[in-house]
This record gives structure tokens, C-alpha cells and sequence, in this order.
């Protein structure tokens, strides 16, 4: 492990990464405080926003943006040179000699480079401990959320990364792969909006997806596993490639990806959010809950339309956690419908039992309506006040002290501690 | 001396083709085989299969533990000499000695990086990669005949990029190690000069296995066949 370790950090590749990890975060928090204290109305007028701006999206997940960055295009290149270093200079060689076995092999680098996330989240730290400094809020159980949520996707990105450095002769075939799967996974999100079935089932696990999901406070359980297998799996081709005999990885793989057609059947999810905005009030849920028939949604519309994507975002979403048995459907799927002739277009069909309704409305109160209506039950209250608090807003403040923190102590510390490990390298 | 080694019926393929075909020798103890071919003739291939480094396709290897020098590795190019001896050392249970890093004059280049290394430089690292890996630790590991316990150590083109008087040094260390050894060596003058017995490859199989005595006393007539 102590190699793989020295390998990092002997690897101009991981200091450049946190110099340009360090200056990205940077300009993210920079940017976001500002724009908070903006929303907040620090010109001297009133706060701009009726409702409130939660820290988690106006502060948290703008600074993290930098990771998601780093993630894409940065930290593969550390990952594959870890690997791809050791196959081109005939280290792998003197390696698969050692009495150590593939696994552990694996396991060391992958510890070393999950010690190279740990060390990239510094300036995310700095930039925590900079907002409490100036009086902002943060929830706890949503900063961890976020924060596992881009771990999980770091480790997919690094395991991907591995693996195409053992699978590909060359550094630079390896990285061609893993940003090819890296677009493969974007079009896939792209393809599968307002599609349903598979494509969309399929679409809910890329990288991007997943983050999207943490960036709102959820955490679905689905997507952990998911994650935490599809890392696994990499690890498993990885040795397969590596390994000159293939013994036992072979095996690894089918196993593994049994699990992942499992995981991809557990719905448990967890709503982590300060605002609870991935659920509907307690006492909605309890009588959604209770619902026994199966309840099915047909959506008149577009993939495009931005009322599809108001009502898969904060009324599906929020069904799909609070009725197991709903099945949406999706007509339009794969069609523009901006030249279709259909009365139908816009309209959503409700059908619970023998009930059927139908109405336009993307907003959570009527959907709401239309199913107690079909459900005959009763009417609850509105909840008072429930997603009207935001703690933490507003605040005005000018993120004081945080250029010369990022854009210049950061880079100076980087290049202090890089220096005495890389200068040896002639 | 007692057998070390033996390989009996080694094929392997490469990208489709096959490049060893029924190969079988055996190694002895404490001496120095050197493999012979021209170009082509599958000893790299040889080597890595007998290491597990490369598949192959059929046939076994008894005996002793082994560890291969690969030609042409710099191995952990961001890492210095000093860190890369010791790591692979440390993997065995053993220790560098210094002097054998005299010997192969090394002494001077141990906080030089290995990406720094001359062809040659590299050339004396790999040698000193092969002879610092001791015996193993484990019981199981003895030879054919429980004769040694000691690894024989497989150098790919050991003198390949060094000079005639580094060539004379190093033969000499190898000489002086008093370890098996297996060489494959390109040059005939050197393969005299260093190896006990040879193995002579051709396009993938044995072509004689024995002392130069036994084998005619004339190796280039076999490269020139």
C-alpha cells in the first residue's frame, strides 16, 4: 500500500489535480456566496426570493459543481496512471512475481486513490468552514449526503478509470475510454428523458443522474448499491486483465453482476433534505400508503417540455418514494411532439382500480386531489407553514478572505508540498 | 548437480500464432544456463511463460521458485533507484546488499530516478532486481529433489546496452553470485564467456540443450543455419 501511495505522490499528474481542484472550488464558492448575498438583497433591497434559498442549492451543490468537473476530466487521468505507469515501464512484471495477490494488488490502489479524494476534498473544507465563518447554515445530514454522493461517483469514475488503464494498451487509449463512457453516460440521460421503462430505469444510474439525486438530499438506496457495484465490477475486469493466468475474477464478475440486476429492485430511499423536498407532507404519505390498488399515470408529454420535467421532479419523484405500485407511462417517449396533432398533448391520465381521471395540472396539490378523488378518501389539510422555512437565508455576505485563501495560500501550499516529492524525478 | 527445474512439453500463442511449441529443459543447481537464439526464436516468450507472466497453452513447471528480469524495464520511473531495490527486496523478505550494488556500480545512482537511468544503467538495475530476491520463505518452495530452496532467477538480455567493460563486470557479478541462473543472451561471445550450459531455441522449439562441448563447441554455426 505504501507504494501505491508513494506513486501518488511522486505524480506531478495528482498535484496539478489539486492545484486546479483547489483554484475550481475556489471560484464555485466565490461565485455562490456572492450570489447569495445578492438573493439575499446585500445591494440594500429586500431579499429577492419569496421563499427562500436553502444552502444546499445555493451554496453546497455550486461548490461541489467543481468536483463533478474534477471528477469527469481530472482525477481518471491520477487513476489510470497508477496502473497504466506500472504496465508500460515493465513494473506490472516484477509485480504479478510478488507473492501478493491480485486482490490485494487492487486493494492498495484503490486505497490510494480513494487517499487522493480525501486530500482533493481540502478547498471543499476550506470552503465549508469559510460559509460557518460567516454565519451560514448548513444541515448537517444533507452536507454528508452531497458530500457521499460525489464519493460514490468518484469511486465509479476512478474504478472505470482503472480498468481501462488495465484493459487498453496505453495511457491514452485508457483515458479515450473512460471519457467516451463518461459522454455515453450524458447521452444516455439525455435519451431517456420522459421515456420510462428500462431506457429511463437504466438512465437513473449514470453518474450524473445519481449526483443529481444526492444534490437534492435524497439517498436512494438502489443507486448506493448500484454504485458501490458497478466500482466493484470495474475493479473485477481490471484484475481479469491484469491477471496473465485469470483465476478466479472470472467468477467475481458473474456474481457481481447478479447483485446489480438485484439492487436495481430495492426502492428504500431516504429523503435527507432540511426541507424534506423529495416528500410529500407525513400525513399525505400515510394515506398514499395506505392505497392498495395499484395506480397508473399516463403522461401526454414531451420529453422537452418543461412541464414534464416539473412534474417527474416534484410530483413523480415524490410518488414513486410514496406508492410502491405506480406504474407511469410515457407516450411521447423518443418523440418531439411539437408537430403532433394529439388533443391529448399536455393532458394526464389517472387510473386507480376501475377509476379513471384526467387533468393538465403539474402541481403537486391538485395531483394530489386527483388521487384522493379516485381513492375516495378524505381530504387532508394542508400542511401549514411545512416548506416555508429555510434556515440560513437570507444572509448577506461577501465571501471575505476566499480569493487569497483559493487563488493564492492553496497554490502555494500545493506547489511547497509537491516540490521536495517530484523533484527528484529528473 | 541436481536438477532445479524442470519444464517438460511448454506451448504458448501469441495474438494467434504459436511461438513455443513442446519446449522442455531442465535447470541445475548453481549453474548458469543461457538460452540461445536469433531473433524471433521465442526466448522472451519463454521466459514469461515459465514466469506467469504470460499464459500458455500447455505444459508444466516443476521445481524451484523462480523470478524473471524482463529486458528493458524501468521499472517506477517517478521513484529512485534506492526505493525501487528495496521495495522489490522487501517483497522477498530480503535486503539489498551493498555489495553487490558496488559490484554493478550503483552506489552512485541510488537517489537518481529510474526514468534518469541510461539504457545500460537500467540494464544494471534489472540484474540487481534479480539477485537481491532471496529464497523463499515457505517450505513448499524446494526444488526438484528438495535439492536448494533458492530461486533461480531469469535475466532477459542481461549485458543487452552495455558496454564491453560493463559487460565483463557484470558477467563477473553473475559469476560471482553463486545463484541459478537462466540468461537469455544475443551476443555468442558473451553466452561463452558466462553460461555452464545452453539451451538453443529456434523458431519456438528445442534445438539442443548441453555444454558447449556437447552441443559441437561452434554456436554460431546454429545461428547461421
Amino acid at each position: 500500500m505504501r507504494k501505491d501511495l508513494a506513486e501518488l505522490f511522486t505524480s506531478r499528474a495528482f498535484w496539478l489535480l489539486l492545484l486546479f481542484v483547489g483554484l475550481l472550488t475556489g471560484q464555485s464558492f466565490i461565485s455562490a456566496v456572492d450570489a447569495y448575498a445578492e438573493a439575499s438583497g446585500i445591494g440594500g433591497g429586500a431579499a429577492a426570493l419569496a421563499q427562500g434559498l436553502s444552502p444546499l442549492d445555493g451554496i453546497l451543490v455550486p461548490t461541489a459543481g467543481a468536483y463533478d468537473l474534477a471528477i469527469m476530466l481530472l482525477f481518471p487521468f491520477v487513476a489510470i496512471r497508477l496502473i497504466a505507469s506500472e504496465k508500460s515501464s515493465g513494473a506490472w512484471k516484477l509485480m504479478l512475481q510478488w507473492p501478493v495477490k491480485m486482490r490485494d494488488h487492487l486493494l492498495s490502489k484503490f486505497v490510494a486513490l480513494l487517499v487522493a479524494w480525501l486530500i482533493a476534498l481540502v478547498p471543499f473544507a476550506i470552503a465549508i468552514a469559510l460559509w460557518l465563518s460567516y454565519g451560514g447554515h448548513l444541515d448537517a445530514r444533507e452536507t454528508l449526503n452531497l458530500l457521499f454522493g460525489y464519493t460514490l461517483r468518484y469511486m465509479l469514475t476512478a474504478s472505470v478509470a482503472v480498468a481501462a488503464a488495465a484493459l487498453m494498451p496505453g495511457a491514452a487509449n485508457a483515458a479515450v475510454v473512460v471519457l467516451g463512457l463518461t459522454i455515453g453516460t450524458w447521452a444516455l440521460d439525455f435519451l431517456a428523458a420522459g421515456r420510462g421503462g428500462f431506457v429511463q430505469k437504466l438512465a437513473s444510474f449514470t453518474p450524473a443522474a445519481t449526483v443529481r439525486m444526492f444534490e437534492r438530499g435524497l439517498l436512494r438506496l438502489d443507486a448506493v448499491l448500484i454504485l458501490l457495484l458497478l466500482s466493484l465490477l470495474a475493479f473485477a475486469i481490471a484484475g481479469i486483465a491484469l491477471d496473465p493466468l485469470r483465476k478466479r475474477f472470472s467468477v467475481s464478475i458473474v456474481i457481481i453482476a447478479v447483485a446489480i440486476a438485484l439492487a436495481t429492485q430495492v426502492r428504500t430511499s431516504f429523503d435527507v433534505s432540511e426541507n424534506r423536498r423529495n416528500s410529500f407532507s407525513a400525513a399525505d404519505e400515510r394515506v398514499l400508503a395506505s392505497i392498495r390498488e395499484p395506480l397508473t399515470i399516463t403522461v401526454f408529454l414531451a420529453a422537452e417540455d418543461p412541464r414534464m420535467n416539473d412534474y417527474e421532479n416534484n410530483v413523480l419523484l415524490k410518488l414513486r418514494r410514496a406508492m410502491p405500485r405506480l406504474h407511469v407511462r410515457y407516450p411521447y417517449s423518443g418523440q418531439s411532439a411539437l408537430f403532433e396533432n394529439d388533443e391529448r398533448y399536455g393532458e394526464i391520465h389517472y387510473r386507480l382500480g376501475a377509476k379513471t381521471a384526467v387533468n393538465r395540472s403539474t402541481t403537486e396539490e391538485i395531483v394530489l386531489e386527483t388521487i384522493d378523488t379516485l381513492a375516495a378518501v378524505e381530504r387532508r389539510p394542508l400542511p401549514a407553514a411545512e416548506s416555508s422555512e429555510y434556515p440560513g437565508y437570507p444572509l448577506a455576505k461577501r465571501p471575505v478572505g476566499a480569493a487569497w485563501i483559493f487563488y493564492l495560500a492553496w497554490p502555494i501550499a500545493v506547489i511547497t508540498a509537491c516540490r521536495p516529492r517530484t523533484r527528484r524525478t529528473g | 548437480m541436481s536438477d532445479v527445474l524442470r519444464v517438460s512439453r511448454l506451448s504458448a500463442r501469441r495474438g494467434g500464432r504459436e511461438i513455443l511449441r513442446d519446449v522442455a529443459f531442465t535447470v541445475r543447481d548453481h549453474e548458469i544456463l543461457g538460452v540461445i537464439g536469433p531473433n524471433g526464436a521465442g526466448k522472451t516468450t519463454l521466459f514469461e511463460c515459465v514466469a506467469g507472466v504470460l499464459p500458455r497453452t500447455s505444459g508444466t513447471i516443476d521445481g524451484a521458485p523462480l523470478f524473471y528480469v524482463p529486458d528493458g524495464i524501468r521499472p517506477w520511473p517517478d521513484q529512485t533507484v534506492r526505493w525501487t531495490l528495496a521495495l522489490n527486496a522487501r517483497m522477498f523478505a530480503t535486503q539489498v546488499e551493498p555489495s553487490l550494488l558496488d559490484a554493478l556500480d550503483l552506489t552512485r545512482l541510488l537517489d537518481q530516478t529510474t526514468a534518469s537511468l541510461s539504457k545500460g544503467e537500467a540494464k544494471r538495475l534489472g540484474i540487481a532486481l534479480g539477485l537481491c530476491v532471496g529464497p523463499p520463505t515457505s517450505a513448499a518452495a524446494a526444488g526438484v529433489g528438495g535439492a536448494t530452496r533458492d530461486r533461480v532467477i531469469f535475466l532477459d538480455e542481461p549485458f543487452d546496452g552495455l558496454d564491453f567493460r560493463q559487460t565483463r563486470h557484470a558477467i563477473d557479478v553473475l559469476r560471482n553470485a553463486k545463484r541459478t541462473l537462466v540468461l537469455s543472451i544475443h551476443q555468442l561471445s558473451d553466452a561463452v564467456r558466462v553460461c555452464d550450459r545452453f539451451l538453443l531455441l529456434d523458431n519456438g522449439r528445442v534445438a539442443g540443450e548441453g555444454t558447449l562441448e556437447e552441443l559441437g563447441g561452434n554456436l554460431e554455426e546454429f545461428f547461421l543455419a
